[in-house]
């Protein structure tokens, strides 16, 4: 199964995505945690700290160290340009930009053929998208089963979200809109106004995860029995059951 | 001399650039200053945070034509501040807005032109001496791509917008080490969504800068994202406006050497 996460800026996909790759790997699944933007942070919401996701090679520059100038399988990228998270989760960044004029930034190894050609049958791919709906624009049909989209209540937000579920539509087969930060029931109300037709999937407004983002830790680490991180877990739940 | 440096702001994602650029670049129109708002990202956080209508399309996008190679520009005729004095929309307060271009349901194909156009007068801006005394805040997108593409080279000072978390910060050193190899720009701090003097201090300790400014974390603030109403249309009183009347002080206080 290939899962996409996707939305504005700061909706919380990030921590979502590292949340939910962590949770599929704990059912005993072999997960691929792909960092598919170009300002990395995957790493810090599945626990490796800040200071070492900072640290993380992205494919596409570790290619251009020319050491490894043989290895042209996506397969064979996970394995030498990845590294292992807890629960068991592989990480791997498809490129990071750190310097002025980098070129481009995914040549030969975009994050949308890194999704394509990852095998789907014996593993789970959650890929953390780039804000915006630029990747998901690219994508081909069939390169991800499921898109999360993740809308919290402000105007802006749903705005990006029905701009992506345009963008998605007949290229991705199934849609999870996750309503993040939800406060209460005019939150939920001002999200299911805005995308009417669509089953939402509430995930809590949460002191726990905000201050798991501002200590740099993993929600789960930092509260697993916290309120808006058990309904991420579930989500991984219901992701599998669509899995199988 | 410049009345004000031309600023970018640049952080990541949801970290609150566009409402404090749009709050910045309107305090500033208040106060009599001539500001061009320049929104460098096709998802229109800036146009919206400036509580201006969205257009159906970039206005731009009627003053681009293809070179021989096929590349979009400006039409011949039209420099860089022909473009801002034609093309630029009227924001409230008399702020002048463009826009590099709008992510619609169409492929980016339909945004070449107007995005062609948009760098050809970002890349114009610093040799166009009636613009010099004008204020210039641009609003980019979130994360680092277009700071390192260079989308913002009008600016002499990248303002870094950051919350206290581990991703905000990151981002914005990121940002601060790919805009500091340009090797003539200066960075300024500013710390959102504070909840408390700690806040400010962690982020401060964190990216080794002091803070131009601390806004703090509003509700008003919030309510305004969640109506997605400018944040001056709102609540004129909240806290968070008051800290930004104390950061474009600051920016008064500081003058740089027209180029």
């Amino acid at each position: 199964m290939k899962v996409v996460v996707a939305g504005k800026g700061g909706v919380g996909k990030t921590t979502l995505s590292g949340t939910l790759a962590r949770a599929l790997a704990r059912q005993g699944r072999q997960v691929i945690a792909l960092d598919a933007d170009t300002n990395p942070m995957l790493g810090v919401s599945l626990g490796l700290g800040p200071e070492q996701t900072d640290l993380l090679l992205g494919v596409r520059q570790g290619l251009d160290t020319g050491e490894t100038e043989h290895e042209r399988s996506t397969e064979g990228f996970v394995e030498r340009f990845g590294r292992d998270a807890p629960d068991g989760v592989r990480l791997v960044v498809a490129s990071r930009i750190e310097h002025p004029d980098p070129g481009c930034p995914c040549c030969g190894v975009s994050p949308e053929r890194l999704l394509r050609e990852l095998e789907r049958e014996r593993q789970v791919v959650v890929g953390d998208l780039e804000a915006g709906v630029g990747t998901i624009r690219r994508l081909r049909e069939g390169d991800a089963d499921v898109v999360v989209l993740v809308v919290q209540p402000t105007a802006k937000s749903l705005d990006v979200a029905r701009l992506a579920l345009e963008v998605a539509e007949g290229k991705i087969a199934k849609v999870v809109v996750v309503a993040n930060r939800v406060r209460d029931e005019d939150d939920l109300q001002l999200i299911a106004a805005a995308l009417p037709g669509h089953d939402l999937w509430v995930v809590p407004d949460d002191p726990v995860i905000a201050q798991a983002d501002r200590d740099g830790r993993a929600p789960l680490d930092a509260g697993a029995a916290a309120p808006g991180v058990r309904a991420v877990v579930a989500l991984a739940d219901r992701l599998a059951v669509t899995a199988v | 001399m410049r009345n004000l440096p031309h600023l970018a702001f640049a952080g990541k994602g949801g970290a609150g650039k566009s409402v404090l650029a749009a709050t910045v670049a309107r305090l500033l129109a208040r106060d009599g200053e001539d500001v061009l708002a320049l929104d460098t990202d096709p998802l229109l956080g800036l146009t919206r945070s400036l509580g201006a209508a969205v257009p159906q399309e970039a206005p731009l996008q009627a003053a681009a034509e293809q070179d021989e190679q096929g590349r979009w520009r400006l039409r011949p005729g039209i420099g860089t501040f022909e473009a801002v004095r034609r093309f630029a929309t009227a924001a409230p307060e008399g702020v002048r807005l463009l826009q590099v271009g709008r992510s619609g349901r169409e492929g980016p194909a339909a945004a070449l032109p107007a995005a062609g156009a948009f760098n050809a007068v970002v890349h114009g801006i610093r040799d166009t001496p009636e613009l010099a005394t004008w204020s210039v805040v641009g609003d980019l997108s979130a994360g680092t791509r277009q700071t390192a593409l260079g989308w913002a080279p009008y600016a002499d000072r990248f303002v870094l917008v950051v919350e206290p978390t581990w991703q905000s910060i990151l981002t914005a050193r990121r940002i601060a080490r790919i805009a500091g190899a340009r090797g003539d720009v200066d960075v300024l701090l500013v710390v959102n969504k504070a909840a408390d003097a700690s806040d400010a201090a962690r982020v401060q300790d964190a990216m080794g800068l002091r803070a131009a400014a601390v806004v703090p974390a509003d509700d008003a603030l919030r309510e305004a994202e969640r109506a997605g109403a400018a944040l001056l249309d709102a609540a004129a009183e909240a806290a968070s406006v008051r800290a930004l009347h104390g950061l474009v002080a600051t920016l008064r206080g500081s003058t740089v050497a027209g180029r």
